[in-house]
């Protein structure tokens, strides 16, 4: 069993989604950082999708009531455990009693947390994941607050190992984001999806776990084109545009829209997304769909020959 | 109907450019055949409107192997299907603390709330598609004479039940969340609930028919 002592800005149960729901509005609410996920389930004995911990923010901190190994992916992280410092993206043995507290993070927004063992939690609609909307799913619906206990079953003993320091992505700002066009590209200003990709736009405070709103030069309609569409099913990573112009990149929370289109952000570069912050630069590269393609089959292969390393 | 590729893992299908019924009905038809033939790779199926989207794992199906299977289904997956539509009745309290935006969609109109309710509730709706939040139906058509705008700033809590006018659509928030649309009434009934399959009460394609009480 964990306790926690303190969630830090906001900690949810997730894992790699809720999928075949989306005819009636259920959206997928996976795990942000898709690789993390992975990886973090990897380094802690898992091959199939348990439920993991993803965290925002400094102060975390929970205590262990087993023996079990934990693992930290996706952003690095200064913590400890037992007042011993210790590494993101490698797996550490836990005693009954050991505290672990995250201090502050380093690189990158979101880490997840992995467990030897299976978190004792209810899968609804085939998922752990949270559904923070709608209160379904994950802890009860909600974020983990303190004093909350989660049980375990089949905790594993497992060697210490860590990730292959190249596999691990660079969590940095500018964060560069590839795009292949969206079904309405064609709505909007030549000049201004030139200056879309040639400039660089800020994260806004204004973006949340449903959407990462951009603030930089406005991208303007073409005259005498409609400003939104007929509401129809969206992809992640869908650049939006609402009517005042500033992009909304779509994660995984919404299965309908009414926005155009410009774009869309190539696979491999969508677990990126968990890591923008409020005030990060990003910037936009035009790709097309083939070189995205091919890009997305390389890093598979390159995630392939990690799972062989066991 | 047009296959058009959309990001590396989704494939739209369009059916037409307007909010019609019979082209929605063709949509229906069209997701109800695919749905229930369970293709390797297809991940979620999002009927709406006037299209769908298919999502598809681009490492389980490549896209040109999927877009052969979607066309050799295609003769049957667009015939018709002779089958009665499910109706639900949805009891809803009109007005006052149910409706904060009665008094606006009645000047707007320049109907009374008397007329508003009778309009309303005179029409069986169907569901052209569901989403935006779990549960939530987009209904039409809308009698003209209801035609209102979305809220020019939306709020940001409208409770579970609320029954809103959007253009010439109607829909009911099935959970507590932000909304633009115009409230003019509340039903208890609960449209989704995600611990009993198939969760959400009404499906794409169902009918619907409001009952004041």
């Amino acid at each position: 069993m964990i306790e926690i002592i303190n969630p830090g800005l906001q900690s949810i149960v997730v894992d790699n989604g809720r999928y075949g729901f989306a005819d009636i509005g259920v959206p997928a609410s996976s795990a942000l950082d898709g690789f993390a996920y992975k990886a973090v389930n990897l380094l802690t004995g898992h091959l199939n999708s348990p439920p993991v911990i993803e965290s925002i923010g400094p102060m975390f901190s929970l205590v262990f009531h087993s023996n079990m190994t934990f693992a930290i992916t996706g952003a690095w992280v200064d913590g400890t455990i037992d007042d011993r410092p210790l590494t993101s993206w490698q797996s550490i043995k836990a005693k009954k009693g050991s505290i672990l507290k995250i201090k502050r993070v380093l690189k990158g927004f979101r880490y997840y947390l992995g467990f030897s063992g299976i978190m004792d939690l209810e899968k609804i609609m085939g998922s752990y994941t949270t559904n923070m909307e709608c209160h379904f799913g994950g802890y009860g619906g909600r974020p983990l607050k303190k004093g909350d206990t989660i049980r375990f079953t089949f905790i594993k003993e497992i060697s210490e190992k860590s990730m292959d320091s190249d596999t691990i992505p660079n969590m940095d700002p500018p964060h560069i984001l590839r795009v292949v066009d969206g079904p309405e590209e064609g709505f909007f200003r030549e000049d201004c999806i030139g200056v879309f990709f040639r400039e660089s736009y800020k994260v806004s405070p204004k973006s949340n776990r449903t959407g990462i709103t951009l603030a930089g030069p406005p991208i303007e309609f073409k005259e005498g084109v409609e400003k939104s569409i007929i509401s129809e099913g969206v992809l992640p990573g869908t650049i939006q545009i609402p009517g005042d112009g500033m992009p909304v990149i779509l994660l995984h929370e919404r299965t309908v829209g009414g926005y155009a289109r410009l774009g869309v952000i190539a696979r491999v570069d969508q677990d990126l997304l968990a890591h923008l912050k409020p005030g990060d630069d990003v910037v936009f590269k035009r790709l097309s769909l083939g070189e995205a393609e091919q890009l997305w089959m390389q890093r598979q292969k390159k995630i392939k020959n990690l799972l062989k390393f066991d | 109907m047009e296959y058009l590729r959309y990001g590396e893992c989704g494939i739209r299908i369009v059916f037409g450019d307007t909010i019609d019924p019979a082209i929605n009905s063709r949509v229906i038809n069209y997701y109800r055949h695919l749905k229930s033939k369970e293709i390797t790779g297809i991940i979620d199926i999002v009927p709406s409107f006037n299209a769908c989207l298919i999502i598809f794992d681009n490492t389980q199906i490549e896209f040109l192997r999927l877009l052969n299977t979607l066309r050799e289904n295609e003769a049957e997956a667009v015939s018709p299907i002779e089958s009665k539509p499910q109706i639900h009745e949805i009891p809803v309290r009109y007005g006052g603390e149910y409706g904060p935006d009665m008094g606006f969609v009645s000047s707007y109109t320049g109907l009374s709330e008397k007329e508003i309710v009778h309009i309303h509730a005179s029409t069986v709706y169907t569901v052209y598609t569901i989403g935006f939040i779990p549960g939530f139906p987009y209904l039409g058509v809308l009698d003209k004479r209801l035609f209102v705008p979305r809220l020019t700033t939306p709020r940001t809590s409208v409770p579970a039940g609320s029954v809103g006018l959007a253009q010439l659509q109607t829909g009911i928030y099935t959970f507590e969340s932000p909304g633009g649309w115009q409230i003019i009434g509340r039903t208890d009934m609960r449209l989704f609930d995600y611990n009993n399959p198939p969760y959400s009460l009404l499906q794409t394609g169902d009918r619907v028919r409001f009952i004041p009480v």
